[in-house]
């Protein structure tokens, strides 16, 4: 047998795979995109400051849990169940929940009480999302430190290599923040409207989709509500919407999440159906 | 789509307005904290080492009047015991508690720490511990909160906290941003101004010497001596002109490059010259 170029095997004719097709970008619809779903059987991380299981707005059920922290020999990793010491993981969930409510939540605590060894503690929250399964990961977090830029980078490509859409908020300053710059992720922003569904494209990257993200009520810790403004609330309303796109078409890959949301966009004229 | 009513197209025009002239009073507002953050970071440099709580007044006071709001707070973060250190703060209770510090797992203060990211948060009666960490400290509890991580060389280094917008139930996008502006320049001056105010305590620690009075008056005598005040006048020079902006920092970094240069180039350079 002749040796192939590097790469080349899965184009060979007894390997060439038959793929499911999806419409033509201009025939995608709301009903063909996420009509009837609600999210059940995508496995959802929120990578943040932990997930309060018993606030309404999550409703009891988070599939799996580990809070990640940096101990005196190396990383610690614990996956029993914790809750939310900030809120801000509560309310990232409950708008996820509420978009997607039968979507399996998997909480990845990374923030906590210390700052050392951020940078490493959220890149091994990634590395468990990516490594345990999950389908979506938000991420309404970032790092600004250049030190980091490789290895998220990699950590962002090998989630768009294991078919994980990687959904992340833009910085709220105007500073590079890591990975949100990165084209393999789904980089969001938010707008001033109220409308859940509702949703922006941009053509001018990085930040690709805007959002709800303007005062808007969110769950937050002790049970309680409030009214909040930034990019972290924008970027769960796209997981919320992605994760039921994937609860109908689960083979679809981020480079074709992308095309469906584009084609949805508000922004986007179009007949709806 | 038809253009609409045309009472509807100038209500458009009107609310577009409106924002053009907010933002062009915020942008004005920014500039004139600009000016008076750079005359402070220079003063910071040359003064004495009170100046720094000054500087950290100003800053909290000055955000607070920039953005409209009741009160306010700042910390600094000591990366040592992963706490926020309470400098200033406006309100009835300001005075007592300095140096008060609050660990950093909990409170809007600490998540905007540990997250980086600025948050604007509103409307919580629901919540029994919204800004339990601020509220007795300031001497009410706050209806609306901005709060905003202090950046420097790609660190957190503190976190501003603006308490209740005058004349609106919340703190909005545009006021995110005029403080994000304000925060960038005041992270700054707050860095030079910290540098300064440890001179006493470098010194002391280099030359291992217990007392306080003895290093205080060695740092004054540093300040004062020909060569130190001549670097110092030079740094702040050219902080102020750094402070202007993108175009006016490439001159002066153009215009010393290019008498480097002409050094290195004259006769006689020795080993500055090219090889």
């Amino acid at each position: 047998m002749s040796s192939r170029p590097a790469w080349s095997a899965a184009f060979a004719a007894e390997s060439l795979p038959t793929i499911e097709a999806i419409p033509e970008i201009d025939d995608v619809t709301p009903e063909w995109a996420w009509g009837e779903s609600t999210g059940a059987g995508v496995k959802v991380a929120v990578i943040d400051s932990g997930i309060d299981a018993d606030h309404p707005a999550v409703g009891g059920s988070v599939s799996g849990y580990v809070a990640i922290s940096e101990g005196p020999e190396g990383l610690l990793f614990d996956e029993e169940p914790h809750t939310d010491a900030f809120g801000h993981g509560t309310a990232c969930a409950g708008i996820i929940r509420s978009l997607a409510p039968e979507c399996e939540l998997y909480s990845v605590q990374v923030l906590g009480p210390m700052l050392t060894g951020r940078g490493g503690v959220f890149a091994a929250g990634l590395r468990w999302a990516i490594d345990n399964g999950m389908h979506v990961c938000n991420l309404s977090l970032g790092t600004t430190k250049r030190d980091f830029f490789a290895i998220f980078h990699e950590l962002a490509d090998d989630a768009y290599f294991h078919n994980m859409i990687l959904v992340t908020a833009a910085n709220n300053m105007p500073i590079p923040s890591f990975p949100s710059l990165y084209s393999s992720v789904i980089s969001v922003a938010c707008h001033e409207g109220q409308d859940p569904g509702i949703f922006y494209y941009n053509p001018e990257p990085p930040v690709e989709f805007g959002a709800p993200g303007i005062e808007v009520r969110v769950a937050w810790m002790s049970g309680a509500w409030i009214t909040a403004t930034g990019n972290s609330f924008a970027a769960p309303h796209i997981t919320g919407i992605v994760t039921r796109i994937l609860g109908k078409h689960p083979a679809l890959a981020p480079f074709h999440m992308k095309g469906v949301l584009r084609s949805l966009a508000a922004n986007v004229p179009r007949p709806r159906l | 789509m038809g253009a609409g009513k045309p009472e509807d197209i100038i209500a458009r025009q009107a609310e577009e307005i409106e924002r053009l002239r907010e933002r062009v009073e915020s942008e004005q507002a920014i500039h004139d904290l600009r000016r008076a953050l750079t005359l402070a970071a220079a003063a910071g440099t040359i003064g004495a080492p009170v100046t720094h709580d000054r500087l950290l007044e100003m800053i909290l006071d000055t955000a607070a009047h920039v953005i409209s709001a009741r009160s306010g707070a700042l910390f600094l973060l000591d990366e040592e015991t992963h706490e926020l250190v309470f400098e200033a703060a406006l309100g009835s209770k300001a005075d007592a508690v300095m140096k008060f510090r609050v660990p950093l797992g909990h409170g809007i203060a600490g998540l905007v720490a540990v997250s980086g990211q600025p948050i604007a948060i509103s409307d919580a009666e629901s919540d029994p511990h919204f800004a339990a960490d601020i509220a007795d400290r300031v001497g009410y509890i706050p209806k609306s909160v901005l709060c905003m991580p202090l950046f420097y060389g790609g660190r957190v280094i503190g976190v501003i906290e603006l308490l209740d917008k005058e004349g609106a139930t919340s703190f909005g996008p545009y006021d995110m941003e005029a403080l994000t502006l304000f925060a960038n320049q005041a992270a700054v001056a707050l860095q030079q101004s910290r540098t300064h105010h440890n001179l006493a305590e470098l010194i002391r620690d280099v030359l291992d010497i217990g007392d306080t009075q003895q290093t205080t008056r060695l740092a004054v005598v540093v300040k004062e001596h020909p060569t130190f005040r001549s670097s110092l006048e030079l740094a702040q020079l050219v902080h102020e002109i750094v402070s202007e902006g993108d175009d006016e920092t490439e001159a002066c970094r153009a215009m010393l490059r290019g008498f480097a240069q002409y050094l290195r180039l004259r006769p006689g350079a020795g080993d500055l010259g090219p090889r």
